[in-house]
């Protein structure tokens, strides 16, 4: 009895250890099964992060501005031509319009960044910017840039028209740099951590005739601008201060160069070199300009800004416009002395508001004045000063969007009524042109 | 004329009336999100008028934040960088307050079972270029060393990358966490692990100490060592402001740095400035 009962234990137990052992191997089994799915997980949550730090690296930005604007009179077009966000289609006063459409797509591998961007509007698309840029991996303080990019002169140039707070640049940047950018190669100095963070530098070797364009004379133009910054922390305060240089030429299409003279006795204006040697040869296309931003805390009202430039230097133009070209000139040069400025002063009220006055001057021809023109003179409609005084009011409505309210009393030197005869294409300047404009505009920027 | 400038401007009014709330929104640094927390939690206790939101994001999003102007107060544990303080000044026509607010030792971590209890900063650099990627090269076992790091957006990132890489690039096998806890937490379940962030979050884990040099003594991440600028891997913590600060905002800003404010910055594992 007692043997059989040891038997039927011994077999029990038997059993129950092999089933245990069965139902071991089984969670072993399965716990071995779920370190692969984790392990599997782990290996997916790493090739998800990995396309993650990759998308990371692609920046798209972009912003539109509609308008509405409006000026004084009809048909007005012959003085805001391309100037005050461009001339009005004939019959009209008031139009809206889309002013600016960008879509900018960056690569961003810390020290190396490819730039796209593009300008969308009603009537077609163009290319804006097209550049790389490279900083060396030591002092990650030097770097190279090349394509199509913002001219290095002075400040409000490179001043983002999404951040401006005029709606457009003032009048001698968009005569002297029409589209701002162009087709070069330019160094650049922007030290990020050390002594000289307060020290910017920039020169470049550019086409010289604009971005759209393709190169049309065999000269380079060397473009450079060197600020440096000047914080007083305890003030709230900073001044930035800037010097530009833009040393080039434009080639002659033909033998003839007018420069300023007297082609009369007593009468300013221009005299013409008829030399053959003058086709081929470059025209001096040389500014030099000086920028500074000054930066203060108004204690419980916001910060103020105040920034001014002023450009002097000779510009090639034609008969008719100081516009730089974008394209070979066929008729004759003309070489013009010139000088412009602007001051503008921008208050922040609080972080929604701001209240910004400007006032720019552009004297395309520095050498004569309004009495100056003659019919016997050989001046024109390109030789005639402006100014133009803005003032508006932006409200920033959140991050993305911003409305702005900006009016431009737009001036031109008034010409001598009794030197100019009624029929010529100047009498209409021997009064102030009616060419005022309002601007309302809406950005969305993201 | 006339009627289109009155027009436009009724309407600008219009708008600008509509919107002219305020509170206290801080955004930024996840190295700070603890500490700000806090400083909020007990503060908004104390002044029940008051409300403050505090989120994460990284000392670059908060620097993005305040000069977007979606946030009042930016934390960042690294200073903002001159391209930074230009959109700021572009914008609000300031260079940003700059307020100093705690210091934090950058801590290393390694998992607790991990034998190596030093490293001099070449061989903390070293370890995170790739050219150190066996434990046993430093003193340690033979294992290979898995590297955690931060995202580009952290301040702790650029701070580390600044500081101890001496602005050269990570290693391409550095898994990038996106917080400094999650960073904590993979090492303290990775035995061959290592990973970098405020001392304030070394919990489960182990702080390795650092020398500055070979011959150096080393140095734990600790307040002595920290204030006493013994240990090498130390950096204050930051609090920016768009303009110097009015109001509830200053009142708030005063308060951080109070005994009262500052003790929190101690009871969360950093280190008071005063």
């Amino acid at each position: 009895m007692a043997r059989k009962l040891l038997r039927t234990t011994i077999a029990v137990c038997w059993v129950a250890t092999i089933s245990v052992a069965q139902q071991d191997s089984t969670a072993r089994e399965r716990l071995e099964e779920l370190k692969a799915s984790v392990e599997s997980l782990q290996e997916s949550s790493t090739e998800v992060k990995n396309i993650v730090d990759a998308l990371r690296k692609i920046k798209v930005s972009g912003y539109i501005e509609a308008q509405y604007r409006s000026t004084d009179i009809v048909n007005q077009t012959f003085s805001i031509g391309q100037f005050s966000g461009g001339a009005f289609p004939s019959n009209q006063k008031s139009q809206f319009q889309i002013r600016r459409g960008r879509l900018k797509v960056a690569y961003d591998n810390s020290l190396a960044q490819m730039v796209l961007q593009m300008d969308f509007l009603p009537t077609g698309f163009t290319l804006k910017d097209a550049y790389l840029s490279l900083t060396e991996p030591w002092l990650q303080s030097f770097g190279l840039r090349m394509g199509v990019f913002d001219r290095p002169f002075g400040y409000e140039i490179s001043y983002s028209s999404s951040s401006r707070e005029s709606p457009e640049r003032s009048r001698m940047f968009q005569s002297l740099f029409p589209g701002e950018r162009d087709l070069g190669a330019k160094l650049f100095f922007t030290p990020q951590i050390g002594n000289l963070m307060w020290l910017r530098a920039d020169v470049g070797l550019f086409n010289g005739s604009g971005a759209n364009a393709n190169e049309f004379d065999n000269f380079k133009d060397i473009i450079g601008h060197v600020a440096a910054q000047f914080p007083f922390e305890d003030a709230g305060a900073e001044i930035d201060l800037g010097v530009s240089g833009y040393f080039g030429n434009v080639r002659n299409n033909t033998k003839f160069l007018f420069q300023n003279g007297e082609p009369a006795a007593g009468v300013k204006g221009f005299t013409v070199d008829s030399s053959l040697t003058n086709i081929d040869d470059g025209v001096t296309r040389r500014y030099l300009g000086m920028d500074a931003q000054l930066y203060y805390d108004v204690p419980s009202i916001g910060g103020a800004i105040v920034r001014g430039e002023y450009i002097a230097g000779v510009q090639p133009g034609t008969a008719t416009t100081t516009v730089s070209p974008s394209a070979q000139p066929t008729t004759a040069l003309y070489k013009r002395d010139f000088s412009g400025w602007y001051i503008n002063y921008v208050q922040n009220i609080g972080d929604k508001e701001q209240v910004v006055v400007k006032y720019d001057v552009h004297d395309p021809n520095t050498n004569v004045e309004a009495s100056n023109f003659t019919p016997n003179s050989n001046l024109t409609v390109a030789d005639i000063k402006y100014s133009t005084l803005g003032f508006g009011f932006i409200h920033h409505w959140d991050a993305n969007i911003r409305f702005v309210l900006y009016y431009e009393i737009v001036k031109n030197e008034k010409l001598d009524a009794a030197k100019i005869p009624t029929a010529s294409s100047l009498f209409p300047y021997t009064d102030d042109v009616r060419d005022n404009v309002l601007t309302f505009r809406i950005q969305y920027k993201f | 004329m006339k009627q289109s400038i009155m027009m436009f401007g009724i309407l600008l009014f219009a708008f600008t009336a509509l919107r002219s709330e305020e509170k206290i929104t801080v955004k930024g640094s996840d190295t700070m999100v603890i500490l700000a927390q806090r400083w909020a939690e007990r503060y908004m206790a104390e002044h029940k008028d008051v409300s403050i939101q505090v989120t994460g994001g990284g000392s670059g999003t908060g620097i993005s934040a305040l000069i977007n102007g979606t946030t009042d107060i930016c934390n960042a544990s690294r200073p903002m960088k001159p391209a930074e303080r230009d959109k700021l000044n572009e914008r609000y026509g300031t260079r940003g307050v700059e307020i100093k607010c705690a210091l934090d030792g950058l801590a290393l971590y390694v998992n607790e079972a991990n034998p190596v209890n030093e490293l001099t900063m070449q061989q903390i650099k070293d370890i995170y270029q790739g050219k150190i990627s066996n434990w046993k090269e430093v003193g340690g076992k033979d294992q290979k060393i898995i590297l955690y790091s931060r995202e580009n957006n952290s301040g702790t990132y650029v701070y580390f990358k600044d500081n101890v890489l001496m602005g050269e690039d990570f290693s391409a096998s550095a898994q990038n966490m996106p917080g400094t806890a999650a960073v904590v937490n993979a090492i303290a379940k990775d035995k061959a692990g290592v990973g970098y962030g405020g001392s304030a979050y070394a919990k489960g884990i182990k702080e390795v100490k650092v020398k500055a040099d070979d011959k150096a003594p080393a140095y734990a991440p600790t307040m002595e060592n920290i204030k006493s600028g013994n240990y090498p891997v130390s950096r204050f913590l930051f609090m920016y402001v768009k303009n110097k600060p009015t109001g509830v905002l200053k009142q708030y800003i005063d308060w951080t740095l109070s005994d009262a404010g500052q003790k929190i910055v101690g009871e969360v594992g950093y280190f008071p400035i005063r």
